[in-house]
């Protein structure tokens, strides 16, 4: 069942457009990443599917709630946006019991304390949030979005600018988000992050959607072929290959040969035994053959 | 909506420029009407040309809340709307309910905190000449509901908080001059502020006293329109 469905979604500023016929279904129960370099659009997407701007041209449903009704549907959402000041002179707790009421959130000041610990803010429900650094504005952030039991969370880049070891926290909260059986979705420039946790990813450049799946086939997706390393003495030269090309009758591609291994492209999987079977017949002595995963920063570069 | 309004509400007795004016007005409100209370020929010589006994105790609250009315909500509330938009912190509100709701929260909260202000004036004359004077209790209501309703028309049009402020001292001012100006003039370019501003419908029968409401509601319902445009 989809919970967030997109159609046709446009926002423009001015004469610009920076969202551009957007078409998206977020499934129940899934963590969709959007990926993006800065000024894509993700922020404008979000803002536009929780009430924050107002869509320029096309729709949108969340819950099997339209647009024009989605004030309805703000309980059942929880939102971590892309906002820097927070209300500076509140204490961390008085905050959270703001934010809680607004969501109709009905935990006492010992549960948001202990809310506040999961996000990984200890000791900081007295002190004033404009005492707070950076990260902790982040995760006070990320906190009032969990407030009110929300269906779908949705998080603007909650991991940028934070330390390593709170990188993993929020992971590991999302994580426990989606055994919640809570629909999460979340954006992020760097997409090793995203590609950690999300079940399916968007890449979202210029306003428009470039790719969408799993990591996997988007990875898959990219390239002609598949990538492998193979390591044999002596290492494996561009005219090695291009015999080995002609005798499989194959399109093996040399990419690169290393100091002690060869970088080719074969065009898919099923071409592997083969390849290791015609290098281990020839003169050559073959030690470590293995497929080179690709990571998402070239499926991005490339959309 | 409740929520926003209490926050509202409760903030506002926390700014120091509140705390000096509610003194202030007390103050004002004290002296007077014990000032008043000791010279009862006084009283007597007024209700003679024609005044009414309240009016007198409660002349000098009135006089406050129409001339200086304006520029004391304005100076605590020019940025009621439109800091929250600077700041971005609406988005966190707009996120949980809806637009209609903040705005009409942050009204009402405002609006209290004013009306609990007079209250305290008039529980002092109360305590002083042992009467409340209910009609001149009403009309600075009255007043006060057209006041904030305007100045979050203005902080919702204008979204710069520091132009609000400005234009605050400007209005606080201007209006109280145009309004008791046109009250008494008919120069034609004073009429439209004859009948937008409410100095001329606190003269007269009670029905009258609700158009300054009718118009109040119709600078929030303009508001709320503006708002729902905006992208914050
Ligand atoms: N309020 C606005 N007015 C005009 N342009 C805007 C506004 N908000 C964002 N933009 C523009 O829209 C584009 C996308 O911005 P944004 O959604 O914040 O990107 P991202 O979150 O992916 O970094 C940028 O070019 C930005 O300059
Ligand atoms: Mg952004």
């Amino acid at each position: 069942m989809s919970i967030v469905e997109v159609n046709h979604l446009t926002k423009k500023y001015g004469t610009t457009e920076v969202l551009k016929d957007i078409n998206l279904e977020i499934y129940q129960g899934e963590v969709f990443g959007f990926v993006g370099h800065n000024g894509a659009g993700k922020s404008t997407f979000i803002h536009t599917i929780t009430g924050i701007t107002n869509k320029s041209a096309g729709s949108f449903k969340i819950m099997g709630i339209s647009d024009s009704q989605l004030n309805h549907a703000k309980k059942r959402i929880g939102v971590m946006p892309d906002v820097s000041n927070l209300y500076e002179n509140m204490k961390g707790l008085n905050f959270l019991r703001y934010m809680g009421k607004l969501a109709g959130d009905k935990r006492s000041k010992p549960e948001l304390k202990t809310l506040m610990k999961e996000v990984g803010l200890e000791d900081a429900a007295q002190k004033k949030i404009k005492s707070y650094s950076f990260g902790m504005k982040k995760k006070i952030c990320i906190a009032q979005a969990l407030l009110g039991n929300p269906d779908l969370i949705i998080l603007d880049e909650p991991t940028s600018g934070i330390d390593p070891e709170s990188t993993i926290n929020i992971r590991d909260l999302v994580i426990k988000l989606k055994e919640e059986g809570k629909t999460v979705f979340l954006t992020s420039h760097n997409l090793d992050e995203i590609d950690k946790v999300s079940d399916r990813v968007g890449i979202l450049s210029d306003g428009e959607i470039k790719k969408l799946g799993t990591p996997r086939q988007l990875k898959e997706g990219i390239a002609a072929g598949v990538t492998i390393s193979v390591r044999t003495k002596p290492i494996l030269q561009k005219n090695d290959i291009q015999k080995l090309s002609e005798k499989m009758n194959t399109d093996i591609i040399f990419m690169e040969a290393k100091k002690d291994y060869t970088l080719l492209q074969v065009p898919s999987e099923e071409d592997l035994p083969e390849v290791s079977k015609e290098i281990i017949q020839s003169d050559v002595h073959l030690y470590e053959m293995k497929v080179e995963e690709r990571s998402l920063e070239d499926v991005f570069m490339n959309a | 909506m409740i929520h926003i309004l209490s926050r509202e509400f409760l903030d506002s007795f926390k700014s120091v420029r509140s705390i000096l004016i509610i003194l202030f007005i007390t103050f004002v409100s004290y002296q007077s009407a014990t000032f008043i209370d000791s010279n009862p020929g006084l009283i007597q010589e007024i209700v003679k040309i024609g005044g009414e006994e309240g009016t007198v105790y409660t002349a000098a609250i009135a006089l406050i809340v129409l001339i200086l009315g304006f520029l004391f909500v304005f100076a605590t509330s020019h940025d009621l709307i439109n800091k929250e938009i600077e700041l971005k912190t609406i988005r966190l509100l707009v996120t949980k309910t809806s637009r209609m709701q903040i705005m009409v929260g942050k009204f009402l909260g405002t609006l209290l905190f004013w009306v609990a202000t007079i209250t305290i004036s008039f529980a002092v004359i109360f305590i002083i000449s042992g009467s409340w004077f209910l009609k001149d209790y009403f009309h600075s209501f009255v007043f006060l509901f057209y006041i904030v309703s305007f100045v979050v028309l203005v902080s919702t049009v204008f979204t710069k908080s520091k132009l609000t402020m400005f234009l605050g001292i400007l209005f606080g001012i201007a209006l109280p001059i145009l309004g008791l100006a046109s009250a008494v003039s008919s120069k034609w370019y004073l009429v439209p502020f004859k009948y937008l501003l409410p100095y001329r419908y606190l003269e007269g029968s009670i029905g009258l006293m609700f158009v300054p409401i009718i118009i109040g509601v119709i600078y929030l319902l303009i508001s709320v329109f503006i708002m729902q445009r905006k992208d914050l």
